[in-house]
């Protein structure tokens, strides 16, 4: 490993540090519009399901796009895992390796392809560029265990020197339902990476590797900093908050803790939760860390800088093999529902040590709607198609302000799709798509409000929807109200869904309704005769 | 006493063009005399209340001083230029009109709605931008097209008349109609646009398919309320100032500037005034393109440095950047727009430490009250100005030619107490505040350059503005670019730059066409209709055959993608060779940004799109002979300033910008001063002035 030389060290100020750290994020932003913009699949393309990163050697996190905060997840363990069950003599300029395993490769759910391509300065591996995209396809599956999600990949070499390793490739698209729209997205994916090798080496070649990578760590430092004056400045304390996780799943809702324990500037959160379960909604142990990491910068410094540092405060604990930490062989495909429910579980007892820094609760979950089937119509007939489309709801209202109607919270951020674009691309008309009245929490701000859509086919498709809160309802703070239930209809002539799962027939509709975020505060009085 | 230019033109013959550049403090007139071939500039005040005043007694007086003694002082004009920040400022403050939104049914609340994205990934009390059109004055009717532009449900009028009125009792002052898929039929948005006609006979109507007839409904949907937002406020402005030039004896329809850096007549402009939300920084940009392509420079990056901001943006080939679609204040807007990015980085951001220990600068800006703390007017946060005092770079006594004092030993302090924080010297601190400001600006010039594929070590940088030319080298260095150029008057580019524009319309319709021998004739119609939209706008604005020219450009992707590439279209009839040069240019363009093309992928034509643009007779730059190099008659005097490249106060020649002729060159350490702006010449760093009196600085 290189260690920064010490003319480097010497040139290593605070203002050399800032300077290397915008060029590190302006990197991580360009090569996510990269693979934005060359990408085919409209999950990529117009929703944005996908993150972009740069890794130090060692596999620490120099710099995460602002994109998808669980997708930090997946890139958790991905590096260390190559390095650990590669010969890393051995890894060249222009190898990259793939993979998407929740448990060989720090994946969180199988349809995240990972990508990562080491960077070489002077033969040097001085860093990675890695990124992944939410890949729609391994559909219409059961959850009762991993082997039944998808294909696992481990990390291992799609490319190795620049030359593409067809076999594996070849594996690869066999099990995949739209192996046509998995191709075109992984050059996407290439090109994004080919980006990231290119900007890093230009940066060392103007700063010097020793001074970059020695940057690197000093951000590490810096975020850890911050991290820690940060919760210093939060009362010391201990606090513990329990909600429940519900969806169509289950019969019965399944309770969930977190104890809360602010001591100086560190912070232990400690979960309870029952043991792993058949059916999508575990978490793997890097799903978890990324939610805590998430929920706690933005509480406590939303400006952090999302590297390897922020972390080192922090310390999370829970049972393995519950579904909050689960181990092999555990299906997590629907992992983010359970990452939306945590972030709130957090919410909820850090507004005891501090009801100014937090909302209410938000709609809790991240609506799924899985569209899949065989077109009967058109020059593609016969050929597969998969839409995966994820709905915003209501934010939880805030000290000073109502929630945020209709948005992505907590875990995901992904755009929806135009309705121009998804009835061109599969046959389906979108009828309605709005905001529902009344789905908000009361309170003297009002939570934010849950949207509702509604989808008619036009060919026969297999549908999967994935709702929440559909017993439950997300808490309000302070006297404000629960918000709205997540729930979903069908047309009467269309056939019975069984948990969220089942069949349209060409003209039958199918009505999604995503939940409200709870209100903040008592209503006042004119408030609500306003309502 | 030699006969005035007034007198020459007692005959009536118009020559004189006239460029008026509306802003915040300042309203500047820039006159052109086309006989003569010289330029003069007159400044007056700017009247907030009612801008028109200003503009007016602008145009009277300097026409007056410098054209027209006598008779109506702008009836010598035969060309008028106006630049505002009416619309912009409107969208900012959100003191936009009462609109009112008709939609299709089930989609009234797309425009709050939006993509569903949050405003901010990690901030929990970050709020969208304010939804223009509350939710009850939103109105949906029952119609619906397919997206093949079939109709499914016919548009139902009555519902149509119940929602007019009831906006009508409502009082709106603009309504928006925005139906799905119009890009492909405009049928229903044009049946409810008559009878709103009929029904609001004195609301400011549009449509969505005028607007921005392209895919994406949300965005279509934004730009069109935008525009209904901004309308009456535009038509107003119009219809204060239009009489204010006619009572000047104005004869000529006098044009207003928009974003894209043309200027079309007052009455197009009052229609789509979502097109001139950057019509105030789009001036500074067609000044810079002349001026580079007089001193022979194609490939330039702008950099206009103000106080709060500064606007970058990218001309390459000599041609401008420009973009189909851009947020605008948080507003998605789909219109043509030169590519200009702005960044929260001037002379006044402030400078602090953060929590964790480290130098930031910016956003945060001292403004002009109370300002850095060398102005000695209370301000006690060091700003990028102040560090440039400490150093010396700028004037530690005074500025703006001798008329503002300036307290050095104030912004000392204040500089003195973050180096205690952070454990450096004061001088180190200062010129740190200098670098994290130089790398936020270098930030936002990789988001119009490496980001769009072009290396800026390719371009020369182009600084204007009043703190440009001071931060111009350090950025170049930044960027590793290789020459800077400093315009001669960076002070009122904008104005100038009034008087170099063309007139410019841009025609797109959207045909989603496979690039293949098969659709050649759809390929052709496509181009054909866009061509014949630009020849009958040639023709309603009477531009002389000789004046006319028409870019075409095609946006194409390969079949799955959703964005597209501009490619060029080559003039001519379309044919089979048409569609090979399409594909080549299009692979390469692809392989550039992407580092991939496909073999065997089909390509799309998504959209056709020409630009008529009319050419006007432009201000000549004058050119001077180079004259000797020998720089020192224009030295007046030096003083001590600080330089990382020495480490410490090195003995800087001061030379005064008026008197640096054509030829000289000097070396640096240097410091070029003038009324409205510093330039700094570090050491290493080569100077000399060309031939139309920039300053051209060259990094080894």
């Amino acid at each position: 490993m290189t260690g920064p030389t010490e003319t480097s060290m010497a040139a290593l100020d605070p203002i050399t540090v800032e300077v290397i750290g915008a060029a590190l994020s302006s990197i991580v932003e360009e090569t996510g519009e990269a693979l934005v913009r060359a990408s085919y699949s409209t999950n990529i393309k117009e929703r944005r399901d996908c993150s972009t990163a740069l890794f130090d050697c060692e596999g620490r996190t120099l710099c995460q796009a602002e994109h998808i905060p669980v997708h930090l997840g997946s890139f958790l363990d991905f590096i260390p895992t190559v390095l650990a069950h590669h010969d890393v003599a051995g890894i060249r300029a222009g190898d990259v390796f793939v993979g998407n395993d929740a448990y060989l490769g720090g994946g969180t759910h199988l349809p995240d392809i990972v990508l990562a391509e080491p960077i070489f300065v002077e033969g040097e591996l001085v860093a990675w560029t890695v990124n992944l995209a939410h890949h729609s396809d391994f559909v219409d599956r059961a959850h009762a265990h991993i082997y039944q999600e998808g294909l696992r990949i481990p990390p291992i070499r799609l490319y190795r020197a620049g030359a593409l390793q067809k076999d594996v490739q070849d594996l690869i698209l066999l099990n995949c339902q739209v192996p046509r729209e998995r191709l075109s997205d992984l050059r996407a994916q290439m090109a994004a990476n080919r980006v990231g090798v290119r900007r890093f080496q230009e940066l060392c070649g103007r700063y010097g590797v020793g001074t970059v990578q020695a940057s690197g760590r000093a951000l590490m430092d810096y975020a850890e900093r911050k991290m820690r004056a940060g919760l210093a400045a939060l009362p010391d304390g201990e606090w513990r908050f329990e909600d429940v996780f519900d969806n169509l799943d289950f019969d019965d809702p399944i309770p969930f803790a977190v104890t809360v324990r602010i001591d100086g500037d560190a912070i232990t959160l400690d979960f309870e939760a029952p043991d792993q379960v058949r059916a999508g909604i575990n978490m793997t142990r890097t799903a978890l860390l990324a939610t805590v990491y998430y929920i706690i910068k933005s509480v406590v410094d939303p400006t952090v800088l999302p590297n390897a540092g922020l972390a080192r405060p922090i310390t999370v604990n829970a049972r393995v093999g519950s579904i909050l930490n689960c181990q092999h062989p555990a299906a997590v495909n629907g992992r983010v529902q359970t990452c939306q429910r945590v972030a709130d579980l957090i919410l909820g007892a850090l507004a005891q040590a501090a009801p100014d820094r937090v909302s209410a609760s938000t709609n809790s979950t991240c609506t799924v709607a899985l569209f899949s089937g065989t077109r009967q119509s058109g020059p593609d007939a016969g050929t597969y198609w998969v839409y995966l489309e994820t709905i915003g709801g209501g934010g939880g209202a805030r000290p000073n302000a109502d929630g945020l109607d209709g948005v992505h919270v907590h875990a995901t951020n992904t755009s929806n799709l135009p309705v121009e674009a998804l009835e061109v691309e599969y046959p389906l008309v979108l009828e309605r798509y709005e905001l529902v009245d009344g789905s908000a929490g009361e309170g003297k701000f009002r939570g934010g409000m849950g949207l509702r859509r509604v989808y008619r086919a036009t060919e026969d498709c297999m549908v999967r929807v994935d709702i929440s809160r559909n017993l439950s309802r997300s808490w309000g703070l302070l006297g404000g109200g629960p918000g709205g239930h997540g729930g979903f209809e069908t047309a009467p002539q269309a056939g019975a869904f069984d948990r969220g799962q089942g069949m349209l027939k060409a003209g039958e509709w199918l009505e999604v309704i995503t939940p409200g975020g709870g209100g903040y505060g008592l209503p006042d009085e004119d408030r609500l005769a306003a309502e | 006493m030699p006969m005035k230019d007034g007198i020459l033109n007692a005959g009536g013959k118009a020559r004189w063009r006239v460029g008026v550049d509306s802003g915040g403090t300042f309203t500047d007139v820039c006159m052109f005399d086309e006989l003569a071939g010289r330029m003069s500039v007159w400044k007056v005040s700017s009247t907030p209340d009612d801008p028109s005043r200003g503009i007016a007694r602008g145009v009277e007086e300097g026409m007056r001083e410098c054209a027209n003694p006598t008779g109506d002082p702008a009836s010598a004009i035969d060309y008028l230029g106006h630049g505002t920040t009416v619309a912009t400022n409107a969208l900012i403050t959100h003191r936009g009109s009462k609109v009112g939104l008709l939609t299709t049914g089930g989609f009234r609340d797309l425009l709050e709605i939006g993509r569903q994205k949050r405003p901010d990934l990690y901030d929990i009390f970050a709020d969208k931008p304010q939804t223009l059109v509350p939710r009850d004055l939103r109105f949906e009717v029952a119609e619906r097209l397919l997206h093949d532009g079939t109709v499914e449900t016919a548009l139902d009028t009555d519902a149509v008349r119940e929602a007019a009125r009831a906006m009508g009792d409502n009082g709106v002052e603009a309504v928006a109609i925005c139906f799905l898929y119009s890009f492909v039929n405009p049928a229903h948005e044009q049946q409810a646009r008559a009878i709103l006609e009929e029904e609001l006979p004195d609301v400011f109507l549009c449509t969505s398919h005028e607007i921005a007839p392209e895919f994406r409904e949300f965005e279509r949907l934004s730009t069109t309320t935008v525009n209904a937002y901004l309308g009456p406020i535009m038509k107003r402005y119009i219809r204060r100032l239009t009489p204010r030039f006619e009572n000047l004896g104005l004869t000529v329809p006098p044009h207003l500037t928009q974003s894209n850096g043309g200027v079309v007549r007052f009455d197009a402009a009052a229609e789509t005034p979502v097109r001139a939300v950057l019509s105030g920084p789009s001036t500074g940009v067609v000044a810079a393109q002349v001026i580079g392509a007089a001193a022979g420079e194609a490939d330039i990056i702008t950099f206009d440095m103000g106080g709060t901001s500064s606007d970058v943006a990218l001309m390459a080939g000599g041609q401008m950047t420009r973009t189909n679609e851009a947020s605008v204040h948080g507003y998605p807007i789909k219109a043509p727009m030169l590519d200009i990015h702005t960044v929260g980085a001037g002379g006044g951001s402030i400078a602090r430490i953060d929590s964790g220990g480290l130098l930031k600068v910016g956003p945060e800006s001292a403004g002009a009250d109370p300002g850095p703390v060398c102005y000695g007017r209370g301000g006690d946060a060091a700003t990028v100005t102040d560090a440039n005092v400490v150093l010396q770079v700028l004037n530690p006594t005074h500025l703006l030619g001798g008329r503002m004092e300036i307290r050095r030993d104030l912004a000392l302090q204040a500089i003195d107490r973050m180096a205690e924080q952070l454990g450096m010297d004061a001088m180190e601190t200062a010129q740190g505040i200098i670098s994290v400001v130089t790398a936020n600006m270098a930030k936002a010039i990789r988001v119009i350059s490496v980001q769009r594929g072009h290396d800026p070590r390719r371009y020369a940088l182009m600084a204007f503005g009043g703190a440009g030319p001071l931060h111009a080298v350090r950025l170049a260095q930044e960027l590793g670019m290789p020459r800077v150029i400093i315009p001669p008057a960076p002070g009122t580019l904008c104005a100038m730059g009034l008087l170099m524009t063309d007139l410019r319309a841009e025609f797109p319709v959207t045909r989603l066409l496979p690039l293949e021998h098969d659709t050649l004739d759809g390929i052709a119609a496509a181009a054909d209709q866009v061509t014949a939209q630009a020849e009958g706008w040639f023709d309603s604005e009477a531009i002389a055959p000789d004046r006319r020219q028409t870019l075409r450009r095609v946006d194409m992707r390969y079949e799955g993608q959703n964005y597209e590439l501009s490619i060029a279209l080559p003039d001519g009839p379309v044919t089979q060779a048409t569609l090979d040069i399409l594909r080549a240019r299009f692979t390469e363009a692809h392989t550039r940004l992407y580092g991939f093309a496909v073999e065997d992928e089909r390509i799309f034509c998504v959209t056709f799109r020409a630009e008529a643009i009319g050419l006007v007779q432009k201000a000549d730059l004058p050119k001077r002979a180079l004259g000797p190099s020998n720089a020192a008659p224009a030295i007046i005097g030096s003083r001590q300033t600080w330089y990382p490249e020495t480490g410490s106060f090195t003995e800087t020649a001061l030379y005064l910008r008026d008197r640096l002729l054509p030829g000289m060159c000097f070396d640096g350490p240097a410091i070029v001063e003038q009324m409205d702006t510093t330039t700094l010449v570090p050491p290493g760093v080569a100077a000399r002035v060309d031939e139309t009196g920039n300053l051209v600085l060259e990094l080894s």
